[in-house]
């Protein structure tokens, strides 16, 4: 059998996390919303009615364009695709054609083996979304909620390799848009949609042939299962000596089955031409340069300073970075530090994940910022608590129960650090164990953990743990 | 140069993308005015166009207004927009589909 | 005296100073109406009565009880010592392709027949803020498609005041019928590509089509969106100015409205034409007219009076110290309608789309339908010929195959005729005009009838106008004197981009040095015997 290579190219919808939409003042996101509720006359394709661009559609089209690499283009222009859909009020979609607000660019991604991966980006363009449509006995009914949700839809090279590659890409866009604010990139809310054109090739071939587009592929498990089955229907019907034909599938994510929706053989005509309604997006050099200095530093660079500058094991800078709420907290947090990057990056992966994900908030939601998480950290590594009230402390402060050096002082968390007083207390356990003592003197210094044992349960484990050792030693040699 | 000419066949092609249906009556007066047009502008083709002249969307460059500002605001009677539906049920507009699957989605 | 003898600035001033009701104002109109305009329009036309024959027939709706409410308004807001506003108490119609709430906007078509807007577009509310009283709806073509106002699915459509068996023109006839026939010192009406100057000139009365932007498009159903403007007709150039004023001026709700800054139009007026540069140019004294079958292109000569009135107009002008300029070069206006039918139609068939029976108007009967079936049948019952036409049109000039040839081209075709005016009111250039006169149309009024079906006849109508459509520049139509037949001659003045100033002096200049000639005596024939009551 011949080995055969799968070649994907994704068509992404995503959905820009602005206050209204792109063409009207409604609210951008319908979530919970009733049907029908959130519409105008604009968006419902009243007679009569303009459109009104959105200046943070255009900025947060162009923000992504710039993360993309892509060019940002100074004179992009809107035109009108036509065709009859109930979903669609005006008869037409307001889209970008021929001159889109970016064009070209790639992503790097990183694969899972360690490899990058350069996807090609071929164009990004800023439209209007439709709205939703139900079968309910018969009839079709019809929602305009969605319409004129601002979105951008991005296309890229057939630059992927399988289903996993696919996934992968993904993931990290959904972790870019979520990185740069466009999007909430919500899957299961529809912010980030996509479809997958497949096709295959005999390993080592660089032709393209004809392809077939999955449809609503609208979870990562789906990319990745929806492209595998349609590249094994695939090699298995060139097997059989078929011939593939250019078909829209729909991929069911219930049963995890593609369905044929539709011949693709006859491309419909949307007779596209410049929407007179609006003028062209014009945006200036200085324009341009702001959107490209306001693009923070990507995931992928971040991960590489992190290893380079703190030194952290590629994978703890791999989830440090994984969100960048999460990635600006470390980082706040090691300056509070005093540049501890490996004692932070302890106390997060163990207990500040553990804690995000046991309130089930973001960083950049937690009630205990970094200058808590930084004090906390300084009173264990100063001695003045120990760890384990300083673990516990994390919750208290995130619970609103004040400042931790206050939670200390109020509460007498603090370690005994009058050394007066635990001479005093271990004095006192010698006194009570003589014959424990007799057996250390007599060389069973494995006792000596016996011994800190009960001065700590003595001190209600507040004697610092270092310093007992240290005077129990002393005590017991004399 | 002869004008373009539109055939009975191309012309029934039209009316259905055009989302319409005719009678033979209408049909018969339609295409003959629709030649007649393409007749009419066939001119076009042969003006010569002075080098460099760009398409031009208004006529004038549009002193428009700028993108507005991203604010909500919502239409305060969305009910009214329902209430224009020839059919609905009180939250969705109604269609009929007996047919489904046999429809171009897009 | 009746106040429909009034001017709408005259209305305005008594209103203002307390010396007229505006309450009688609008009694005066509707009473006016109620003499001469007969049934209105509507899809199931009563039996015909001949004495309909002789009605005008400007409106499909009159909006009694609105224009009451804002009646009361200016005479509460007079009552408490405010301002009413630039037009307090001057009744305007309104064609019905503007959606006004708490009325019917029908475009004149049957998709529509039950259509009420939940808003109002922003030129009627700036009228109403203004203090206009909003009387009705005017008929129009369906649409606005055509140049006679007959293809309204309204019947009857409206007829020429001078003479009713003639057409009004159109697409806004509703509109300039209402203002010739004294039912309305104003109307609002739309030219995307002559709409409102062509039946102004038809009707013996002023029509302004103003720069492109220079009014909101906002709630105007749209024909061609980069060629519509909405304007006044108005019995005279001063009215027209106290309108535009009214009306000018950027909305947020309209993108390619301009921000430009709005002068004071009325102010303008007295400036008069000394030193001003007005051109002739050779290329307006005739049209360019294809054949039908072989698009070969003839020229033909229009009505003689349409040239002999230019004369005579720069004539009055020249003598008042304006600077007639010959021979002014523009080649390309004879591409006008050619750019136009296809621009226009592929514009208006991507507008047309909308209408399907989902959401709102008209939906087709038939029972057990799909969705296609939906569209098919509820187009094919709702669209009259002249949108279908338009629409096919318009999709094929677009098709992928065919856009380059036709779309793209007429594009390209559109800038050579702006270049024409560019170079024309170049103010370093060989002409630095400040005006271009021309006729406005190449005949008087033609019969009902006459016309009507044959759709390239009908829009070479248009071919004084729609230049400046492509142009995007203003122009203004006044009545020049009478045909032979008793039918009004219209001109216009062509100006630069947002100068409506300008070309409203030269405007009134004329009419002001010609108020005492013979021809403005004579009364339309709908208004004589009326004016014995009067």
């Amino acid at each position: 059998m011949k080995t055969y290579e799968i070649v994907i190219g994704l068509e992404t919808h995503i959905q820009l996390n602005t206050a209204s939409k792109i063409f009207c003042s409604c609210k951008a996101d319908s979530w919970g919303a009733p049907p029908n509720t959130n519409i105008c006359p604009v968006c419902s394709g009243l007679p009569g009615v303009l459109p009104v661009l959105n200046a943070e559609a255009v900025r947060k089209g162009a923000l992504l364009a710039a993360a993309m690499h892509a060019e940002i283009n100074p004179i992009s222009y809107f035109d009108r695709k036509n065709y009859f859909y109930p979903d669609l009020p005006k008869g037409y979609q307001i889209t970008q054609f021929d001159e889109p607000i970016g064009k070209g660019g790639y992503m790097d991604l990183r694969m899972p083996d360690g490899s990058e991966r350069r996807v090609r980006i071929h164009k990004l363009h800023l439209e209007e979304d439709a709205g939703k449509t139900k079968i309910d006995r018969g009839e079709r009914l019809v929602d305009f909620n969605r319409c004129g949700v601002p979105l951008v839809e991005m296309v890229t090279e057939p630059d992927l390799r399988s289903g996993e590659e696919a996934a992968q890409y993904l993931t990290q866009l959904r972790q870019l848009l979520r990185w740069i604010g466009v999007s909430e990139a919500d899957m299961e809310r529809g912010h980030l949609r996509c479809d997958a054109n497949v096709s295959i090739r005999e390993a080592g071939s660089s032709m393209l042939n004809t392809k077939t587009e999955i449809k609503n592929v609208n979870s990562i498990d789906a990319v990745r299962q929806a492209i595998s089955e349609e590249a094994k229907r695939q090699i298995d019907a060139v097997e059989a000596g078929q011939r593939i034909e250019s078909y829209t599938l729909d991929w069911d994510a219930d049963t995890g089955t593609l369905r044929k929706m539709r011949s693709k053989e006859t491309e419909a005509d949307y007779r596209y031409f410049r929407e007179p309604d609006l003028l062209p997006v014009v945006l200036t050099a200085a324009e341009i340069a702001a959107v490209q200095n306001s693009l923070p530093e990507l995931p992928l660079a971040r991960r590489a300073r992190f290893i380079q500058d703190y030194q952290l094991s590629a994978y703890d800078a791999e989830i440090l970075t994984s969100e960048r709420g999460l990635s600006d907290y470390y980082e706040e947090s090691v300056q509070l530090c005093g540049g501890a990057a490996k004692l932070v990056s302890n106390w997060m992966m163990n207990d500040l994940i553990r804690l995000m994900n046991d309130t089930g908030k973001s960083a950049a939601e937690l009630r205990l910022r970094p200058a808590d998480l930084a004090e906390i950290i300084q009173l264990v590594e100063g001695g003045k608590i120990n760890p384990a009230t300083g673990k516990s402390l994390l919750a208290r402060v995130e619970a609103g129960a004040g400042k931790a050096s206050q939670i200390v002082a109020d509460e007498g968390l603090g370690l005994i650090a009058d050394e007066d007083t635990l001479r005093q207390q271990i004095a006192a356990i010698l006194e009570e164990s003589p014959s424990e003592m007799q057996n250390f003197r007599a060389g069973k210094e494995s006792l000596l953990g016996w011994f800190v044992g009960q001065v700590m349960r003595r001190t209600g484990g507040k004697a610092d743990p270092k310093r007992t050792r240290e005077l129990l030693l002393e005590l017991l040699r004399q | 140069m002869t004008p373009d000419y539109i055939t009975p066949e191309l012309f029934a092609k039209l009316v259905t993308l055009a989302a319409l249906e005719l009678t033979p009556e209408e049909s018969e007066y339609l295409r003959t005015e629709l030649n007649h047009q393409l007749a009419a502008v066939k001119e076009l083709s042969e003006i010569k166009l002075a080098e460099g002249v760009q398409p031009s969307l208004h006529g004038l460059d549009c002193q428009g207004n700028p993108p507005r500002p991203d604010e909500w605001l919502p239409f305060p009677d969305s009910a009214a927009i329902l209430a224009l539906a020839p059919e609905s049920n009180g939250e969705y507009f109604r269609v009929p589909d007996f047919r489904r699957g046999g429809e171009e989605a897009k | 005296m009746s106040s429909i003898q009034l001017s709408a600035y005259q209305i305005a001033q008594k209103v203002r100073a307390g010396l007229l009701s505006p309450l009688e104002v609008l009694e005066d109109h509707l009473k006016q109406i109620a003499a001469v305009d007969g049934v209105p329009g509507s899809l199931e036309p009563k039996t015909s009565d001949p004495a309909e024959e002789s009605k005008v027939h400007a409106f499909i709706e009159v909006s009694a009880d609105l224009a009451r409410r804002q009646a009361e308004q200016v005479r509460a807001r007079l009552e408490r010592g405010e301002d009413p506003g630039l037009l307090a108490g001057v009744p305007v119609s309104i064609k019905d392709i503007f959606c006004v709430q708490g009325t019917t906007t029908t475009a004149a078509s049957r998709i529509l027949y039950n259509f009420r807007p939940p808003y109002t577009a922003t030129t009627v509310e700036r009228l109403a803020q203004a203090g206009a009283l909003i009387i009705g709806k005017t008929n129009l073509d369906e649409f606005t498609y055509g140049s006679s106002s007959e293809s309204s699915a309204f019947q009857p459509h409206p007829n020429n005041p001078w003479n009713t068996e003639r057409v009004t023109g159109g697409s806004s006839g509703g509109s300039a019928a209402s203002v010739a026939a004294r039912e309305v010192p104003l109307s609002l009406g739309t030219d995307t590509g002559g709409s409102i100057r062509q039946p102004a000139a038809f009707c013996g009365v002023v029509g302004l089509k103003p720069t492109y932007g220079r009014t909101s498009r906002y709630g105007l159903i749209a024909f061609g969106s980069s060629l519509d403007c909405p304007g006044p007709l108005a019995r005279d150039v001063r009215d027209a100015a106290l309108m535009l004023q009214v009306l000018a001026g950027a909305d947020p709700k309209d993108s390619t409205s301009a921000v430009a800054p709005v002068p004071d139009y009325l102010a303008a007026l007295e400036e008069g034409v000394r030193g001003m540069r007005i051109g002739i140019s050779p290329d307006y004294d005739h049209i360019t007219y294809p054949d039908t079958l072989t698009g070969e292109m003839s020229i033909q000569a229009i009505q003689p009076e349409m040239n002999t009135s230019v004369r005579a107009v720069a004539e009055v002008l020249a003598q008042l110290g304006a600077e007639i300029v010959e021979n002014v070069p523009m080649p390309n206006a004879r591409h006008g309608i050619p750019a136009y039918f296809v621009i226009s139609r592929v514009e208006a068939a991507s507008n047309l789309h909308r209408f399907d029976g989902v959401k709102y108007g008209y939906r087709a009967r038939k029972p057990a339908l799909d969705l296609s079936e939906l569209y098919r049948a509820t187009r094919a019952e709702g669209f009259g010929l002249q949108p279908k036409l338009r629409i096919l049109m318009g999709m094929y000039v677009s098709a992928a195959q065919h856009s380059a040839q036709y779309y793209q081209k007429a594009l390209r075709v559109r800038s050579m005729i702006r270049s024409d005016f560019e170079r024309a009111f170049d103010p370093n250039g060989a002409y630095r005009l400040d005006a271009l006169l021309t006729p406005t149309t190449p005949t008087t009024a033609f019969r009902r009838g006459e016309v009507m079906g044959d759709s390239v006849l009908m829009q070479y109508s248009d071919q004084m106008t729609v230049a400046g459509n492509h142009a995007g520049i203003p122009a203004v139509s006044i009545p020049a004197g009478l045909d032979p037949q008793g039918l009004p001659i219209g001109v216009q003045f062509f100006g630069m981009d947002f100068r409506e100033d300008i070309i409203l002096r030269a405007a009134y200049a004329y009419e002001q040095a010609t108020r005492d000639a013979e021809w403005r005596a004579v009364q339309p024939q709908a208004l004589r015997g009326s004016e014995v009551k009067a």
